[in-house]
This record gives structure tokens, C-alpha cells and sequence, in this order.
């Protein structure tokens, strides 16, 4: 419950209900856009200015190992219950299955921020981890959409590029570099910048968040109702087997939380974009709406309260 | 007087991922030159859209503006037909006038 009264939530929600009122409140495109690569520097340069001072550890490895399997074997899943509950063609199961195997960053900070606040910081590597999990599910998903669906698929040099030189992929690890090459000396004189002004920051890409959820699920056309269920139900399963191997794996409290964020996450930046390019004959209203509209929002409000709580009994 | 001389303007609504494969076909039928637009938003058959950056671009859509002759034209057209509703693409053709011909 004090998870819903935090500012960054109270913000979502705020963004969500303006949308869902019908309310001319519009965020600036550029803004947006500027918000979300202050944010990935700043998580980028925490989590390396952490690991700086703590040194690559054996959890980092462990952490990395799970990450990455985590992130191979969702999608897996993800598209055997897709075509069989779900209902969907292999193509479109493929494209999905990939958002849900790959990341969103804005919920891993979003649960960074809501986790230092309870007293229980994730680990500076789990940015790291982030970064790793946020290619994987793509290959995946575009094996199994040629293996099921037999698509016939862009895979150029245009495709790799937008997969493994993503934006978002590009900020977080050079920002992670930069943390580490910095340490905490370097990092002194950008707090003003990365750190003090962060949560206000955060506040207000969480508003646009809201508006943005809001009204693509309004405008949906694509949705079925085991759909939705599955954007809520399979995130849950997700994220509880990524607390419980954090657990097993002699993680803390809040860095195993982090990892079930992170297996619980569905991506709306890096994957929509290579599945558009690769898959253009998979909905595209389908997969932003299930991971921007329904997982993002589920995952803010209940799953990381839900996430917290089941690492704070099992580990 | 100014002489003009006739061309074939093609626009191409494009979703933002898919513009590379746009610019590789024009660069394939010898297009000369284009201009690309920004969109706000619209609705269309599958609902309504808004443009916005934080998704990647995956919900964005662009203009691709070309001016060329009819020769180039047919060759682009041609090459663009098979994707038409595979790419969820808009394309339109007018015909325009232009005063320095040997540019398109």
C-alpha cells in the first residue's frame, strides 16, 4: 500500500486518469524523449559508480547467468501459452513472446527507486544484468516466428543494428562504463544533476507514462480478454520465478526483487521496434498495447509491492 | 514565362521502423532525392495513433516525400506494391510541376 502513495506512482496514476478523463494534457515529444535518456544515464552511471567501489563479485556473475537464461527461456514459454491459451498465430505469438522475455527499463527504475526508498537498494550490477536481458528474447522470438511461422523476415545489417545498438542498450552500458571509470570521486560534482533532481525527474516521466498507457489502451482494437489476462497473469509467474532463483542464489532482498522486475518486465523501446522491422506482419497494436498498456501499469502499482513481498518471505 | 516540367510527387506514410527498408528501395529504383516529415498522429483502419518517442518509434509514423519522373516512378511503384499491406503503408501519387526539370 505505501508503494501506491509514492510520488513516482501517484504520478503514474495521475497521467493514466488525465488520459482515461479525456484530458488535453499533452507532454512535449521532445521532453519525453529527453526524460527517458536523462533517466538511462543516471541508472547507467549509479549502477556503475556502485559497482566501482564493490568490484565485479561473484553474485554480479550469478545475477548476469540467471539474467540471461531468464531471458532465453520466458519467451519460450511465453509462446507455447500464447498459441495455445491465447489463441495467436505463430507470428504474432513470436512477437510477443519477445517483448515479455525482454526488459523495460522504466520498471526496473521505477522499482530501483520504490526499493531504495523501502531501505532495500538492488545491487549497482542489476543495471548491468538489465542491459543483458534486453537482446536475448528478440533472437528468440525471431527464431521462432521463422522455425512456427515460416516469416519471411528482414534479417540485415539493419536489424542487428537496431537490436544490439539500441538507444537504450547504448546509454545504459556506456553510462555503466562511465560509473565505473569514475567511481564515486568523479561522480561527486554530477549529483546536483543525476541524483538530487532524479526523483522529481522520474515524477514526471512516470506523468507521461500514464497518459501514454492510458490512451493506447483506450484506442485499442486488438485485445481479447485472455490476452489481457495473460499480460497480467504471465509478468506475475515471471516475476516470482525471478525472486525465487535471486533467493536461491544467495541474493538480497532487494536485489533478487530487482531480478523479478526484470524477468516480470515486458519491453516497449528496443523490442518494438526490431519486431516492426523483422516482423511487419505481426500487430504491432498487439504487442505495444500488452506490454505498454496493461503489463507496464500491472507491474508499477501491484508487482513490484507483490515482487517485494515474496522476497522479503522467501529469501 | 517559367517553364515547368511535369513530374510524379510520391508520398509514403511509413511506420518509423520500417523507413530503412523505404530509403533501400528508393535507393534501388535510382531515386534522386527525398524529404522526410514528421506526423502528430491520425486514425486509420487500425484505430487511432499518436506519434511518441519513448516507444523506440515503434508507434511513430513519417511522411517520405520524393518528387521524380515517371519512368523513376513506375520503377518505385512497382517495387513498393508487394509491401503495400504488409507494411501498413499509404501511398499516394500526384502529379506536380517543377521549374528545374534535370533535378528530379
Amino acid at each position: 500500500m505505501e508503494t501506491l502513495f509514492s510520488p513516482v506512482i501517484l504520478f503514474f496514476i495521475l497521467g493514466a486518469l488525465a488520459a482515461f478523463a479525456r484530458s488535453d494534457l499533452v507532454f512535449p515529444e521532445a521532453l519525453s524523449k529527453a526524460l527517458s535518456i536523462y533517466l538511462m544515464c543516471a541508472i547507467g552511471l549509479k549502477g556503475g559508480v556502485l559497482v566501482s567501489g564493490n568490484g565485479a563479485t561473484s553474485d554480479l556473475l550469478l545475477a548476469a547467468a540467471a539474467g540471461l537464461v531468464l531471458s532465453m527461456t520466458i519467451p519460450l514459454i511465453g509462446f507455447l501459452v500464447l498459441r495455445g491459451v491465447g489463441r495467436l498465430d505463430p507470428i504474432n505469438a513470436a512477437a510477443v513472446a519477445a517483448h515479455y522475455g525482454s526488459v523495460s527499463v522504466v520498471t526496473f527504475i521505477a522499482g530501483d527507486q520504490l526499493l531504495s526508498d523501502a531501505g532495500l537498494p538492488p545491487a549497482g550490477y542489476m543495471v548491468a544484468v538489465l542491459a543483458l536481458m534486453e537482446t536475448p528474447a528478440i533472437i528468440v522470438g525471431l527464431f521462432l516466428a521463422r522455425r512456427f511461422g515460416g516469416a519471411d523476415m528482414e534479417t540485415g545489417g539493419s536489424l542487428w543494428r537496431e537490436t544490439l545498438l539500441n538507444g537504450s542498450v547504448v546509454l545504459l552500458v556506456g553510462s555503466f562504463v562511465i560509473g565505473m571509470i569514475i567511481g564515486k570521486p568523479g561522480f561527486e560534482p554530477l549529483t546536483p544533476v543525476f541524483q538530487t533532481g532524479f526523483t522529481g525527474l522520474l515524477c514526471l516521466f512516470l506523468l507521461d507514462m500514464g497518459l501514454l498507457a492510458a490512451r493506447r489502451l483506450r484506442n485499442t482494437r486488438s485485445l481479447t480478454v485472455r490476452l489481457v489476462a495473460f499480460a497480467i497473469i504471465f509478468p506475475l509467474l515471471n516475476g516470482t520465478l525471478g525472486v525465487l532463483i535471486g533467493g536461491f542464489l544467495g541474493l538480497d532482498v532487494g536485489t533478487s526483487t530487482a531480478l523479478g522486475i526484470l524477468g516480470a518486465s515486458a519491453s516497449y523501446i528496443a523490442v518494438p521496434a526490431a519486431m516492426r522491422l523483422a516482423l511487419p506482419k505481426a500487430d504491432a497494436g498487439l504487442y505495444l498495447t500488452m506490454s505498454l498498456a496493461i503489463t507496464f501499469p500491472f507491474n508499477i502499482t501491484v508487482g513490484i509491492p507483490v515482487y517485494t513481498a515474496i522476497a522479503k518471505w522467501s529469501v | 514565362m517559367v517553364t515547368t516540367h511535369p513530374r510524379k510527387k510520391i508520398e509514403i506514410l511509413v511506420d518509423a521502423p520500417l523507413l530503412s527498408r523505404i530509403q533501400q528501395l528508393a535507393k534501388d529504383a535510382e531515386v534522386k532525392g527525398y524529404t522526410l516529415q514528421r506526423t502528430i498522429g491520425g486514425e486509420g483502419g487500425q484505430g487511432r495513433w499518436r506519434a511518441e518517442e519513448v516507444t523506440g518509434g515503434a508507434g511513430s509514423k513519417l511522411v517520405f516525400a520524393t518528387i521524380v519522373d515517371d519512368e523513376t516512378a513506375d520503377r518505385f511503384l512497382s517495387d513498393l506494391e508487394p509491401l503495400l499491406s504488409e507494411y501498413g503503408l499509404l501511398v499516394t501519387v500526384s502529379p506536380v510541376e517543377v521549374i528545374r526539370g534535370e533535378r528530379f
